[in-house]
């Protein structure tokens, strides 16, 4: 006889048309995106001296971050960065909840760009609706022909940064123009743009409510003194419509009256008055809708507000706590970790292979030889002298290096070199340690060095 | 009371959830697998250890890797969700 509601489980999503909102959050949001996308898309065109001044040229497999190049060896502070990264994201959850969701997330970002779009050519949110259900026309067609139009042009110059990251900008767009694109080059901005086109056009807030991890794990990083977006049940329920002139207390009535505004412009389809919900991305458009009904009855604002679940049963609120601590110490030794070691980081690389063939050999003279590859890698952009050395056993010589030891190495490249070290017999048995050094000739300071093995008879 | 409009309809089915799931982490899971494995390896010199003529080049070998373990990832988690799932509880259909 009835039909189990259940069944509405398994219907397609339905469609969120997301009402446009003005307000300080609408504005904080709109800057946000503008600043973020502005970086995105114009860091690429920045040069720094002769070069992209941000290239990730990975066919020579060198990252150019502005005046710093780094290298595969690099790898650590690759490594160190992402994790200060997911530190920030847990240290601003706890204290502000899901401020990255709201402002942040490329998700959100491109999303907001592609409904503005939207409305531009659809028209706001009613006729929006209206125009989905029309039959086909002309006007149907013209509108949703630009809008795509917008969308595919936005999703194609997207794509095309991305891959300017990669291969240098300039260049890709002289090809672009010439429509002269290489085969790799081609698929990754399809791909990207294509990402793209799909998430922000159609997912949207799906990709948030059944694909994000962040926002499946977020709430455990939440306690009682985190900030989040919540509607003051005690001040706004019993909920009803009124006439402006009615006095609501009188008529035994909260500030809620009911609009349902908040659920209108919500991006993620939500109820925030049915309390904290993880498909809330806390963008704030409901406290810049409920700020505006608020104004008009002229009732005190915030009736939706950033508040804490403790502000809300009136406790106090602690910033200060336990984890935030926890949080705080571990960024900030980790970023003091990354930045002297940045700091101190030499700009050369010393690698030594011995060689695998044969253990040493003997020379007429009662010298023992020794052979290794040496490997100078120069990581700054200019050329350098390098004076190479080689320590630990008494009266060792260095041979097959050039005058002087001294060896010359092009910026940005690896120097490769066979050399033969020598230690008379008297010196040399067993197995010994030596160590290896390259010293930079113009700076004394930029010097490592590396500990092979010299192998000689046993005694 | 919420208009019709926004209420009820708006799940994804288990299914689709899963698939879009598991597309989604293994992508991001592949993405920073790509990023250490080729750290530490150079994708001309791995072409080296194959006794064959191919000849491809970096980025060919990055995308490569790339979709090697996004396949693999996917294959990982999507045999691991579909391992664990379970019926709906019986009961579900009278509880509403």
């Amino acid at each position: 006889m009835n039909k189990p509601q259940g069944a509405s489980m398994y219907e397609s999503a339905k469609k969120i048309y997301p009402r446009e909102i003005g307000g300080r959050f609408a504005n904080l949001s709109r800057l946000a995106t503008i600043v973020l996308l502005g970086l995105f898309y114009g860091i690429p065109w920045f040069n720094w001296g002769e070069r992209q001044a941000v290239l990730f040229d990975l066919p020579a497999r060198k990252f150019h971050l502005i005046g710093l190049t780094l290298w595969p060896q690099d790898f650590p502070y690759l490594a160190l960065l992402l994790i200060i990264a997911a530190l920030s994201l847990f240290f601003f959850t706890a204290l502000a909840g899901r401020l990255w969701c709201g402002f942040a997330c490329p998700q959100t970002v491109w999303t907001e760009i592609f409904i503005w779009m939207e409305q531009l050519t659809e028209g706001k949110r009613s006729q929006r609706i209206k125009l989905d259900t029309a039959p086909w026309s002309w006007n149907k067609l013209r509108r949703k022909g630009s809008k795509q139009f917008l969308w595919i042009t936005f999703s194609i110059w997207t794509g095309f940064t991305f891959v300017g990251y990669f291969t240098p900008v300039r260049d890709l767009g002289a090809e672009f123009l010439a429509l002269n694109v290489g085969g790799w080059t081609l698929f990754w901005g399809f791909f990207y743009g294509f990402a793209t086109y799909g998430n922000a056009g159609y997912m949207r807030e799906q990709v948030c409510k059944y694909m994000c991890p962040y926002a499946r794990f977020q709430s455990a990083m939440f306690d009682e003194d985190t900030l989040i977006i919540s509607y003051d049940e005690s001040r706004g329920e019993p909920r009803g419509g009124r006439k402006r002139s009615v006095d609501a207390k009188a008529a035994g009535l909260g500030d809620c009256i009911d609009c349902q505004l908040c659920v209108q412009v919500c991006p993620t389809g939500i109820d925030i008055r049915e309390g904290l919900q993880y498909e809330c991305i806390a963008c704030a458009a409901c406290i810049d809708a409920c700020d505006s009904i608020m104004d008009k009855m002229e009732y005190p604002r915030g009736l939706v507000r950033y508040t804490t679940e403790h502000a809300i049963h009136r406790e106090s609120t602690h910033v200060l706590r336990p984890r935030m601590f926890v949080y705080a110490t571990l960024l900030i030794l980790l970023c003091a970790g990354l930045v002297t070691s940045m700091a101190t980081r030499t700009p050369i690389i010393l690698d030594v292979i011995r060689d695998r063939n044969s253990l040493y050999r003997e020379l007429p003279n009662d010298m023992i030889e020794n052979i290794y590859t040496i490997k100078v890698i120069n990581q700054s952009d200019q050329a350098r002298s390098f004076v190479l050395g080689v320590d630990g056993v008494e009266g060792l010589s260095l041979d097959g290096v050039g005058t002087d030891d001294t060896v010359h190495v092009d910026g940005g490249s690896v120097l490769s070199l066979p050399v033969r070290v020598r230690a008379h017999r008297d010196d040399a048995y067993g197995i010994m340690t030596i160590q290896f050094s390259v010293t930079a000739i113009d700076d004394e300071s930029v010097s490592i060095h590396e500990d092979s093995r010299f192998l000689g008879p046993m005694p | 009371m919420i208009s019709e409009e926004y209420r009820g309809a708006k799940q994804w089915s288990r299914d689709k959830q899963a698939v879009f799931t598991v597309v989604w982490i293994s992508f991001l899971v592949a993405a920073v697998g790509t990023m250490v494995f080729f750290a530490l390896f150079d994708p001309i010199e791995l072409t080296g250890l194959f006794d064959t003529d191919l000849e491809i080049g970096r980025d060919a070998g990055y995308a490569a890797g790339f979709f090697f373990f996004w396949i693999l990832c996917a294959l990982c988690s999507g045999v691991t969700a579909y391992l664990v799932r379970t019926a709906p509880k019986r009961d579900a259909k009278h509880r509403e």
